[in-house]
């Protein structure tokens, strides 16, 4: 696929659109969009950098690059604070999105409208100070400038993701810029006039092209997200063991006790000893189990986080999933004791939004989140599978897995953690991911947030017709692919050099 | 750490998480008065003001490492977006990574300068007069004029064979010699037997923040040599105790042969210590600006330097945030020693303070961007209710004194009421109110 540099005369038109306080060709301003790591290595700088106000200012920019087959990108920074950037040559149009920052409430139909650039931390501003009683849908683990809209359609995280499922389950309606310049609305929101009170709306619903496409399929410019109450009676209880099963099987039955204790823990998540270790510089923290041991940090550990109506309610839930741990040591003989936390520490658990996710660059300079689904009793095998190539490849085995709609999905995560100086390091992520993808997608689980030139085309070389399928949608929305490819590996050639699904069996 | 180059791995720790935008980036729950003041709130001057990405240090941090990597070549323009920053160090209280924001701010303006673009015009200027024999201070006044303010009432203590020195400063010397005034005053009442000194040049801060660093290195070693057999300096300017205390002998490479402390510093020791108690009242409503120099820089760097010597952060973390929270409280214990002082904090204080506006060359380069971050921190002090803000920093008390200046203009072309964004405000140095109630 061959695309037009931007051009003067295109610069020209862009200021016309925006405006010229809105529109840049400053090369040092077009690389401080750059990021490599967190999220994903590889990145283009833009050619230019346009911050459009509105959904009109958004069709009019992508009209403009289709006349002219120029690439566009579109980003507000979400993605737990990593950027979406262009994978594409020659760089293209960067849409910064950030001054589409409007948010409503509705507490009446328990619904949040945001456009693109609402953050997390702004989000949790407005909520604690006008809406306390109702939980904002920002992502959690995430830090201040991640942004809501940006985790929603990314299928993130929620607050309460353990019984709600990914932030995606929870959209009601979106506004969405086709790649040809076209705004429409999904769910009831299509109807003129009408709320974003129903998902499937009017029709079949198209949501489902635009979750997780990273704008491939079109840009969406606001969001109706569901809101839940905010229940002010909140603890964590965390448990320890030795192996991934001493943390994942017992998550697993408290999880599945829907309608009981399970709709009340609204977050299941765990990691093991090195979580914590890789916090810290390599050379400024002690590597041996025995020191985490002393201060009390397992081996490995699961969290819960408890959200209740009442002092009784709360007790009874712990209750409940104590018996749980109980029973599970007996029966399967094994000791998961319940750790001693600290109020500080139950209280740095429960602060939402937050910086835990970031300070894994301290122990060299750098890090990455590969992020995988397995069912989830499938998680332990997969962690230890994992866990032992991070070490084979020189990583320290930093794990973190969570649970997604009452444990019936784990999300496995690891962190690696490596010298972003170091030659060739990125061919050696590569070399790590190339082959804990092939070893994965074999056992049917499947990569989150794909690496576009990893994840993406060994998944879609195995899942050939959903590919294709994809392609043909692709092509109807984009007829001339100027949306960047996002993770679906569209056009396939911009990133991999594998066989391509299209040109097989026909 | 002296060059860019070798910052490559503390900046290579970015991942562009951009929690350094925000203002108590780690406390979502934080209360404050009004709905405007609470949790976490945007703090960058330059990327308020500016809006691109490149103007906050989370984008910076990334054109520092394409310029790192090659893949963006020195140029007036990066020099124009990489200079329009206070370098307040609000982002560096806000990273996890514990990058060292400001310095790679620094070293990234002098990488840019020492690869052969011209400095800014007006940061240019401050270089050659500073360079100048005759001058040796920004402001082109006579060197030979330095201790002119001093010469009738302290002329007994100019060039005086004693341990202690008070370093002035171009601002004192020149331009606030009231707040020179009035230090001397302090420490004569408290009867500290010190000298000033007339072979004192410029500390360097205003050329060392705009990338300068040959003309910088020039004065440090000046004043190091003049200075090197005294056991004790003392500051009244904010830039100076910052840039001698924390930026000689980081970029000597060398312990200083001296002692520092602020004067607000050396009240607080003495209170502490039981030696002085302060009777006279001062009877008015204040709020407290921190000066981003002698209170988050220096707070940064008690931090830094307990977890440099740490081999475990695990464990030394909180005792070193523990000990740059405690420099925090120093003008807040000073202030609470004043009789009838009645102090009403603002939201954005201490290492999450919001800066004035002035620092780092923004005021002669940015003065919109320096009057516009001014005008911000007025609205905040005048949130509090208070009548009196307070500081200790002669750049911030310039600056806010610009903003009010503004908001008054305002008022006359338009009419509008401006005090409840700050416009009757009364600036006031806090050495000022000390040397005023001190017998």
């Amino acid at each position: 696929m061959e695309y037009n540099k931007v051009t003067d005369e295109v610069v020209a038109k862009l200021t016309n659109i925006c405006g010229e306080q809105y529109v840049t060709t400053s090369e040092p301003l077009r690389h401080s969009y750059m990021a490599r790591g967190i999220m994903g290595l590889e990145a283009v700088v833009p050619e230019v950098i346009v911050r459009p106000a509105n959904a009109e200012e958004v069709s009019k920019i992508l009209v403009l690059a289709n006349d002219n087959l120029i690439p566009v990108t579109p980003a507000a920074g979400g993605l737990s604070g990593g950027f979406a950037l262009p994978a594409i040559e020659p760089g293209g149009i960067y849409m910064d999105m950030t001054r589409m920052d409007k948010m409503t409430v509705d507490t009446e139909n328990r619904v949040l409208v945001v456009e693109p650039g609402v953050k997390s931390g702004d989000a949790w501003r407005i909520f604690k100070t006008k809406y306390p009683d109702w939980a904002p849908p920002i992502p959690d683990g995430a830090p201040p400038a991640a942004t809501v809209l940006g985790d929603a359609i990314e299928r993130g995280f929620s607050l309460v993701t353990g019984v709600y499922g990914p932030q995606a389950d929870m959209i009601m309606g979106m506004e969405v810029v086709l790649p040809t310049g076209e705004i429409f609305h999904t769910g009831s929101w299509a109807l003129p006039g009408a709320k974003p009170f129903y998902r499937w709306g009017i029709g079949p619903n198209p949501d489902g092209l635009f979750l997780g496409s990273q704008g491939s399929m079109g840009i969406i410019t606001k969001c109706a997200i569901k809101m839940v109450p905010h229940p002010h009676y909140k603890t964590v209880v965390a448990y320890g063991g030795e192996t991934w099963d001493d943390i994942v099987r017992p998550a697993w039955e408290i999880s599945k006790h829907e309608m009981g204790i399970a709709e009340r823990t609204v977050m299941v998540q765990g990691g093991n000893y090195e979580l914590v270790m890789t916090r810290w510089p390599k050379t400024n923290v002690p590597v041996d189990y025995e020191f985490y041991k002393k201060i009390g940090v397992d081996r490995k550990w699961m969290n819960y986080e408890v959200w209740a109506w009442s002092q009784e309610e709360l007790d009874e839930t712990l209750k409940g999933i104590d018996k749980i741990y109980k029973d599970y040591e007996v029966r399967e003989k094994r000791t998961t004791p319940q750790q001693n936390l600290h109020p500080k520490q139950i209280a740095s658990r429960l602060k939402k939004p937050n910086k835990i996710a970031i300070p894994y660059s301290l122990w060299q300079a750098g890090f990455l989140f590969i992020t995988w689904y397995t069912p989830w009793l499938e998680s332990s095998a997969m962690m230890e599978e994992y866990c032992a190539a991070m070490e084979n490849y020189g990583f320290p085995p930093t794990m973190w897995v969570a649970s997604i709609d009452h444990a019936r999905q784990a999300i496995v995560m690891p962190i690696l953690c490596f010298d972003s100086t170091e030659p060739g390091i990125y061919d050696k992520i590569r070399e790590f991911n190339m082959e804990t993808t092939k070893s994965f997608l074999k056992k049917g689980w499947i990569n989150y947030r794909p690496d576009p030139f990893v994840h993406a085309p060994q998944t879609f070389s195995q899942a050939k017709e959903y590919y294709k399928m994809l392609v043909k949608f692709r092509e109807v929305l984009d007829p001339n692919k100027i949306l960047h490819p996002g993770r679906l590996a569209i056009p396939w050639e911009s990133v991999t050099d594998l066989p391509n699904p299209l040109k097989e069996g026909n | 750490m002296t060059s860019l180059e070798e910052l490559r791995k503390i900046n290579a720790r970015c991942i562009h998480c951009r929690a350094c935008q925000y203002a108590y980036s780690g406390e979502p729950d934080r209360e404050g008065e009004t709905e405007e003041y609470t949790g976490m709130l945007q703090g960058c001057p330059a990327g308020i003001y500016y809006g691109w990405e490149g103007y906050f240090n989370s984008g910076k941090q990334w054109i520092a490492r394409a310029f790192l990597n090659g893949e963006i070549e020195a140029s007036q323009e990066m020099l124009e977006v990489v200079e329009a920053c206070t370098t307040c160090g609000m982002c560096e209280t806000q990273c996890p990574n514990y990058i060292d924001t400001v310095h790679v701010t620094e070293e990234l303006r002098a990488a840019i300068i020492e690869s052969g673009v011209e400095p800014l015009s007006k940061h240019k200027k401050f270089g050659e007069m500073v360079s100048d024999e005759g001058l040796r201070n920004p402001y082109k006044e006579p060197r030979s004029e330095r201790t002119k303010w001093a010469q009738e009432k302290y002329g007994d203590l100019i060039d005086k064979d004693v341990k202690i020195g008070y370093f002035v400063g171009c601002t004192g010397a020149y331009r606030q010699q009231q707040v020179a005034d009035h230090t001397a005053s302090i420490l004569k009442k408290l009867g500290v037997d010190f000298t000033i000194i007339s072979d004192e040049v410029c500390c360097g801060s205003p050329i060392l923040r705009t990338g300068q660093k040959d003309v910088f290195r020039d004065v440090m070693e000046k004043n190091l040599e003049t200075f090197k057999d005294f056991d004790l300096l003392l500051f009244s300017c904010a830039g100076c105790y910052k840039t001698i205390r924390n930026d000689y002998p980081r970029i000597s490479g060398k312990p200083l042969p001296f002692k520092t402390r602020h004067t607000v510093e050396y009240v607080y020791d003495l209170l502490e210590e039981g030696k002085l108690k302060i009777d006279k009242e001062y009877a008015k409503k204040v709020t407290w600006h921190d000066p981003c120099h002698s209170v988050r820089h220096v707070g940064i760097a008690i931090e830094k330097e307990i977890l440099k010597n740490s081999d475990n952060w695990l464990l030394d973390s909180r005792k070193a945030e523990k000990a740059k929270e405690a420099h925090y409280e120093i003008p807040r214990v000073v202030l609470g020693a004043i009789p009838g002082l009645d102090l009403h904090e603002m939201y954005r204080i201490k290492g999450d303070s919001f800066c004035c506006g002035a620092g780092g060359g923004v005021k002669a380069q940015f003065p919109d961007m320096a009057l516009s971050t001014s005008k911000e921190r007025l609205k905040e002090a005048a949130s509090t209710g208070a009548e009196i803000l307070m500081t200790s920093c002669p750049f911030c008390i310039t600056n806010f004194n610009d903003g009010i200046k503004a908001l008054k203009k305002e008022e006359e072309e338009t009419g509008v009421d401006n005090s409840a964004v700050g416009s009757n405000l009364k600036v006031v140095e806090l050495l000022e109110v000390l040397d005023e109630l001190l017998e």
